[in-house]
């Protein structure tokens, strides 16, 4: 599974692809106190980005990638 | 395999499908603009979609294919049927492609043929490119160049530069003093992209050169309860300093979704920061204009330096003395920017560059009151625009339908906005009418007064759709007036952003759990039918008849729903017979033109559905027929035309549902089947003995074509001669209880029938006893059942007969066939007859008794078992027996 519920955390790992953006929203409709965990996330379908800006989450670990870390940053860290 | 990709490839597939079909659609009618636009969108789709992975070779093709249709749409290149050909051997590499990498084939390279081919599609473009360009070059002199669209916009901001950082933002300033080009982008993907297979993530990471990025919403997040996370409203907001053609080129299949524009160097210089208080710089403003008018620009430099280091850092004075040194050392010779930067202290408010000289070309952002008195007509491009957005905006939130509890909050907002914007425009007298309806529109809990009004007002309900093309005109203003005078008329398009949400979802189900399904609801069937024996003890064995009785009514009820159950599990095993039409036209194109023959095939009733399995066996049957009709049954044009037929044959594959069964035709008009030839060949072949060839009627010699063996083929071809076509095709439709038929006149053409059960899950069968043990017979076979006095049973030879209404009826005993050792029982000097037929004759079978017919999922014997072929396969009855089901076939 690209994407491992745990009780407060929500881990990404390489490919999130489109179809699991249903579950995630789920998901953070029951646990809207989540965290994320992008540690293993390589690329994310912005379905899922979706989901994450509207649920206003909390991020624990950016990923390791810069880039795909410069790219969700400019989502989901609005500027001061 | 990663699901993303299995997608891509079950997707890769029904694009290619898609494709091959347009192709051909598009070579009877090459000059269809609307078929060329619809060809276009999957090739492209399956090359972006192909983008995603590292398949380079695909990509390469398709984006050779891509630019030879671009040419083609663009009536650069005009189409035909090599076009056609290079294409389609295109879309059939990338087959190909999927399917090894669906085997997992890696190791091949195809990068040579890919080269070949994106090669042949380039040269296409430019042989034809050639060849019209002389054409037009002639035709078009004095005629102006087409103004190339481009979704370049220059005078208005696309998004405020304010939320960059101020690094990133100096970085920009200096990079674009240096000759590097920078953009502001704003990609705004479609709605429905995401069904479309789009990843604009991921298409937006493609962008070279990014500066900057944010991510917004074009909408603000509904609850969670109400999103919904597949219709697309991110927005991306960059700043990139790629040259421009390299964004145009990136985005070329989303020009409409892209605006690009150039920033302006000045833009970026916005100070922010902490205002501490207020401004309080007075001193130090009114000393740095001294020196800037005095020229004393190293003065200038010192002081605002002094002033940096004796200011914190995250002040709005010290991010605004930044510029400035930025500024000083950059551009010291436009004293007008350096002065409205140093003034820009005594407010803390960003200086407005588009008032400044430098700029003076650009009409002021800020002059919405110098317009204001005027109609709403005068106002400026810019102007405009600002005002038709925020009406937009308004009519968007008035049209949507839900009904929060916030809802009279929402017509507040939106009443107020329109106040204020239409007092911003000098209107103040529209305010009365506004509150009106506001105030209505609070009283009913709706919006449509309030909408009512603004549609009048601004009378173009699609603004929105055509924003864009306003933005992308060269000559705007024009363009405004024209879409609004061609939009009045026009009513709005209400819920239609309703019915965006609502779009057909179809789920795509491995096959695996369909069948497993099935079997369970096979399960099921057996299962339910052991509650009647459960009643019968309970009412035999335990004389509980009350409890037998609630068992019947609960059967009843499980009955129902078993049967309803199984009737919809079938429903979603069916499939239309497209499935194996759409093959043809390609086949027929193919096969016609290498045999130099022209064929018309018309395709009749494709939507015609039978379970999956069925249409499967189909596939090759028909394939073998329609290569036998192309191959020996159409003539050639001159043939053709020299009997009197059209130059053209026609090849009807038509699909009809009768009743339980599917009835499948083929007709083609071409020269017919001589039986005599057939006889003769038959006898040639041992396929018939002489007898036979002098009895055997002209109907029944056609038929013999199905025999084994049989071919009349002269030569063998690649397409047909082997002999074993026809036969293939008997035993491949009888193999699931079809019933093929020919029919055929010399010189005018051949008529195959092919009949198919919808379903072959369920039979049902006619339980029969013979010496104590229960056989089932399909239904099919059976005629009827009656009983027979020992005397009418006469015996002609070896052979037991009666006569059944008049006609001879061979009788054979079951314990026979079967090789029981036990006479038939008799029962009051009768024998039980089953009369069944197979083929055309019936044949009445002695069995002891007749049992009541069931509905059985038959299970085909397996291993040691798989080698009875006098059995058809088993099932499992309700109380746990076993019943096999004879094959009447190979008994009788």
């Amino acid at each position: 599974m690209p994407i491992d519920y745990k009780k407060n955390q929500v881990l990404f790992r390489e490919i999130v692809g489109v179809e699991e953006a249903e579950g995630l929203l789920e998901f953070l409709h029951k646990r809207p106190a989540a965290k994320i965990d992008f540690g293993g996330c390589t690329h994310l379908h912005p379905a899922n980005l979706q989901v994450l800006m509207a649920a206003k989450i909390r991020i624990a670990v950016w990923p390791k990638d810069a880039n795909m870390c410069f790219w969700l940053k400019s989502a989901l860290q609005p500027e001061k | 395999m990663n699901p993303l990709l299995v997608q891509f490839l079950s997707e890769a597939r029904d694009t290619l499908y898609d494709i091959g079909q347009k192709l051909m659609q598009l070579e009877q009618t090459p000059d269809n603009a609307d078929l060329m636009n619809e060809l276009f969108r999957p090739v492209h789709t399956l090359k972006g979609n192909s983008g995603l992975f590292d398949f380079p070779e695909m990509t390469r093709v398709l984006h050779a294919g891509e630019d030879l249709m671009v040419a083609v749409r663009d009536g650069r290149v005009v189409y035909s049927r090599e076009i056609a050909d290079c294409l389609l051997d295109a879309m059939d590499f990338v087959g190909q492609l999927c399917d090894e990498i669906e085997q997992g084939i890696t190791e091949v390279s195809h990068i040579d043929d890919a080269v070949r081919l994106a090669d042949a599609l380039r040269k296409l473009i430019a042989v034809n490119a050639a060849r019209t360009d002389r054409v037009e070059s002639l035709d078009n002199i004095g005629v102006p160049e087409q103004p190339k669209p481009t979704n370049f916009i220059k005078s208005k901001n696309l998004f405020s530069l304010a939320p960059v950082p101020e690094t990133i933002r100096m970085d920009a300033f200096r990079r674009i003093l240096k000759g590097d080009p920078l953009h502001r982008l704003v990609y705004s993907p479609v709605e429905d992209c995401f069904f479309q297979g789009d990843d604009p993530l991921h298409q937006a990471q493609q962008t070279p050169d990014v500066l900057w990025c944010a991510i917004v919403a074009r909408e603000s997040w509904p609850n969670l309860v109400d999103l919904d996370a597949y219709r697309c409203v991110l927005v991306f907001n960059l700043l990139t300093a790629a040259p421009s053609e390299e964004l145009v080129e990136l985005y070329r299949y989303v020009p409409d979704q892209v605006v690009i524009q150039p920033v302006d160097p000045l833009h970026l210089v916005i100070p922010t920061g902490d205002p501490n208080g207020g401004p309080v710089y007075e001193d130090f403003v009114a000393e740095a204009l001294l020196h800037l008018d005095g020229g004393n620009l190293a003065s200038l430099g010192r002081a605002a330096r002094t002033m940096l280091e004796l200011s914190n850092p995250d002040l709005w004075l010290s991010s605004a003395l930044r510029w400035l040194l930025l500024l000083l050392e950059n551009m010291p010779s436009n004293r007008a920017v350096l002065r409205t930067l140093i003034e820009s202290l005594r407010t803390l408010t960003p200086p407005d560059w588009s008032l400044t000289d430098h700029d003076a070309a650009e009409p002021a952002t800020e002059g919405l009151s110098e317009n204001v008195t005027d109609s709403l007509n005068s106002l400026s491009e810019e102007d405009a625009f600002e005002r038709d957005v925020i009406l937009d905006a308004q009519r968007q939130i008035l049209m949507l339908q839900d009904q929060p509890a916030w809802h009279s909050g929402r017509l507040k907002a939106v009443a107020t906005t329109l106040i204020n914007c239409c007092a911003a425009m000098g209107e103040i007298q529209t305010a009365a009418e506004i509150e009106a309806a506001l105030k209505t529109g609070l009283e009913t809990g709706s919006g449509g007064l309030l909408l009512d009004w603004l549609n009048a007002r601004i009378g173009m309900p699609t603004l929105r759709a055509n924003l864009s093309e306003i933005v992308q005109s060269p000559q705007g203003q024009q363009q405004t007036g024209n879409v609004i005078s061609a939009f009045t008329d026009e009513g709005p398009k209400f819920g239609r952003r309703a019915e965006d949400q609502i779009g057909p979802r179809s789920l795509k189900v491995d096959q695996v759990k369909i069948d497993l399904l099935m079997n369970l609801i096979g399960e099921m069937v057996v299962s339910k039918n052991a509650l009647p024996y459960l009643a019968q003890r309970a009412e035999n064995q335990f004389g509980a008849r009350e409890v037998a009785r609630e068992i019947k009514a609960q059967y009843t009820v499980i009955n129902r729903i078993v049967e309803e159950m199984q009737g919809a599990i079938m429903q979603v095993r069916m499939m239309p017979v497209s499935f194996v039409f759409q093959r043809f036209p390609r086949l027929v194109r193919d096969i016609s033109r290498k045999l130099g023959k022209e064929v018309n095939l018309v395709l009749e009733g494709e939507e015609t559905e039978a379970d999956k399995n069925i249409i499967e066996s189909l596939a090759d049957p028909l394939i073998h027929i329609v290569r036998n009709s192309l191959d020996h049954g159409l003539e050639t044009p001159e043939i053709r035309q020299s009997c009197g037929k059209s130059a053209a044959g026609t090849l009807i594959i038509r699909a009809k549902q009768e009743a339980d069964r599917v009835l499948i035709e083929i007709i083609d008009d071409g020269k017919g089947i001589d039986p005599e030839v057939i006889k003769r060949k038959a006898y040639e072949k041992g396929i018939i003995d002489e007898t036979t060839l002098e009895q055997i009627s002209d109907r029944d010699s056609v038929n013999l074509v199905f025999g084994a063996g049989f071919s009349t083929a002269e030569t063998v071809s690649d397409l047909s001669g082997r002999g074993v076509g026809m036969d293939v095709v008997r035993t491949g439709v009888e193999r699931v209880n079809g019933a093929i038929q020919l029919e055929s006149e010399v010189g005018k053409g051949t008529h195959i029938r092919i009949s198919l059960p919808l379903s072959m899950a369920v039979t049902k069968v006619m339980i029969i006893e013979s010496d104590g043990q229960i056989f089932g017979v399909p239904m099919d076979h059976v005629v009827e059942t009656v009983r027979i006095r020992r005397r009418a049973i006469h015996t002609i030879k070896q052979s037991k007969t009666t006569v059944l209404r008049g006609r001879i009826v061979a009788l054979k005993a079951l314990n026979v066939l079967l090789e029981i050792p036990a006479e038939p029982r008799v029962n009051d000097d009768e024998l039980a007859v089953l009369v069944v037929r197979v083929g055309s004759e019936p044949v009445g079978l002695i069995v002891d008794d007749f049992h009541e017919t069931v509905d059985v999922i038959q299970k085909p014997l397996e291993g040691v078992l798989s080698g009875l072929s006098v059995y058809s396969g088993s099932a499992l009855m309700g109380d746990g027996s076993v019943l096999m089901v004879l094959n009447m076939k190979e008994m009788v």
